[in-house]
């Protein structure tokens, strides 16, 4: 994996393009067509099996491309004690996959043995920024390499907080060493359910610790927004997008699509729109080893 | 305002139990009552677990019908607390649920179809052991085979099933009307296991299911012939010990 936390110059891992989360329904026509997809983003929990048919499959396209590993059940903001178990199965898949990064997300998502399978929301806290960079830096040290976290979407906030989440995510990332992983959609709703500008968010994140950006749809609400990831990116999302590149430069970029999976052929053509708003927006720039 | 460990604690009593307390920590919001967003986290506690026991356990819920599956899922999730990181593992307990609460426990194909379902399922992504082959046995000398002891493969389960479980499973695989329940004091005895990245599974004859479950707890080869022997007759006991052990090979039952 490509980002030693000996680099004190803070080497960002190479532009690997535009890539898809890979799905069980697109295996065969992925290994079999060849089809225009730069990298693919696995979710580490599906593979963390002793075997079979996932692993296979797992081998095989890691051969034809780059891939980077996402979880969700890392639970970095939670009171309870990392998961060394969980930690050692993350690794032992790094080691198969040879990632070109690690992500989960900034959440907990259980106490006391319980694992809730979602993504909950943390107060954004001097208490929590301390016990979480703490923790990044564990996994980081066990792990081996810089992991890269995800602003998650909320519904709810604390009167705890202390400060903005873009404050919250930038002071974690530097105290944490760690990189980015800019969800633009999560931003979207995030800031329409909490009333901030999107923009703030954006200018107020550090460009040099941004790694990948995920786009994907959500599900309108009126007076909410659910992060679904179940829908096509919508056009105020892709306008945050194009925003976001002027911020931050080429950032490997995927489409995030986790339930209500259509076919690849939609995905690529969502994957074509997040290239053409790429070139529009920076010029064309080709990834690493293209 | 409460600490980071109280907080989280106190959400967590919210999503599982629906306690309120919480709220107080929760800043207002313009747009939506905090009860309604707070809402969304409960719910989708409830809908996760569901889409979970969907995934793993099809054919129960078609066996069960809506309303049914619906009770069913309501009940295990009450009784059931997530604990594992992996969202797979939420349902590996309910063939044991099934089987020990009512009203599900009176009526044993419930159980039955759990249970063949997770066998289904641990094959899937079971480790790879390197299955034994029949080359493998042709280097064992002539003298080595009374000692010779044979290991499952990490694929496999084995099943005595109460109910036809397996053919109704088979039916609603093949989208046609499966059989009636047939609740009866004989036993399926059931083998599932891997071959070819495929899960599989057919049923035995007692005879060979006997010899399987023996050679799991460790019987060498010669125990084998001599429970065979015992069973069905000395004449040719030798054969059948050898016939199932091909078959089993072939199916790649067996690790090296």
């Amino acid at each position: 994996m490509g980002n030693n936390m000996n680099d004190k110059n803070l080497q960002k891992p190479d532009f690997l393009g535009y890539g898809l989360g890979l799905r069980t329904d697109h295996y065969q026509e992925i290994l079999e067509g060849d089809p225009h997809i730069d990298w693919f983003e696995i979710i580490s929990e599906n593979y963390m099996v002793d075997g079979g048919r996932p692993l296979h499959m797992l081998d095989q396209i890691k051969e034809r491309y780059p891939l980077v590993m996402h979880g969700v059940s890392m639970s970095i903001g939670s009171t309870a004690p990392l998961d060394m178990d969980y930690l050692a199965k993350l690794k032992k898949l790094a080691e198969r996959v040879q990632p070109k990064w690690i992500s989960d997300h900034i959440c907990w998502t259980g106490v006391h043995g319980v694992n809730l399978h979602d993504l909950l929301p943390v107060p954004l806290t001097e208490e929590a920024l301390d016990h979480i960079a703490g923790r990044v830096k564990q996994v980081q040290d066990f792990l081996g390499t810089r992991i890269a976290l995800e602003n998650a979407s909320t519904y709810v906030s604390f009167e705890s907080s202390e400060m903005t989440e873009w404050e919250f995510i930038s002071e974690l990332s530097n105290r944490a060493d760690c990189w980015l992983l800019f969800d633009v959609n999560n931003v979207y709703v995030s800031a329409f359910n909490h009333g901030f500008d999107a923009m703030d968010f954006i200018r107020g994140v550090p460009k040099e610790r941004v790694v990948q950006f995920h786009l994907a749809g959500h599900e309108h609400n009126d007076t909410y927004i659910i992060d679904t990831h179940d829908n096509d990116v919508c056009d105020d999302v892709w306008a945050l997008y194009a925003e976001a590149l002027k911020q931050f430069g080429p950032v490997t970029t995927m489409i995030e699509r986790d339930d209500n999976i259509p076919p690849l052929k939609d995905l690529l053509v969502e994957l074509e729109m997040a290239r053409e708003i790429g070139a529009k927006t920076l010029g064309k720039f080709e990834p690493a080893g293209a | 305002m409460v600490g980071l460990k109280e907080l989280q604690e106190s959400f967590q009593r919210a999503v599982l139990t629906g306690d309120s307390k919480i709220l107080d920590e929760i800043s207002p919001s313009d747009r939506e009552k905090r009860e309604v967003l707070l809402g969304v986290y409960q719910n989708a506690y409830r809908l996760n677990l569901i889409e979970f026991l969907d995934n793993e356990y099809e054919k129960l819920g078609l066996l069960l019908g809506d309303d049914g599956y619906a009770e069913m899922v309501q009940a295990y999730i009450a009784n059931t607390l997530p604990d594992t990181p992996n969202a797979r593992d939420y349902g590996r307990k309910l063939p044991e649920f099934l089987r020990e609460h009512a009203p599900f426990s009176d009526a044993r194909i419930l159980g039955d179809m759990a249970d063949f379902e997770r066998a289904l399922n641990h094959a899937f992504d079971a480790a790879n052991d390197q299955p034994l082959t029949l080359e493998d046995l042709a280097s064992v000398p002539p003298e080595g085979w009374p000692d010779k002891i044979f290991a499952p493969h990490a694929s496999v389960t084995r099943l005595d099933l109460k109910t036809n479980a397996q053919g109704i499973w088979q039916a609603f695989e093949n989208e046609i009307a499966p059989p009636a329940i047939n609740d009866g004091e004989e036993p399926d005895r059931v083998i599932v296991y891997r071959q070819d990245l495929r899960s599989m599974f057919r049923s035995m004859v007692y005879e060979e299911a006997m010899l399987w479950d023996e050679l799991v707890k460790g019987v060498n080869f010669a125990g084998l012939n001599e429970l065979s022997a015992t069973y069905g007759g000395e004449e040719e006991a030798a054969i059948r010990v050898a016939g199932y052990l091909k078959g089993w090979i072939e199916c790649e039952m067996l690790r090296a």
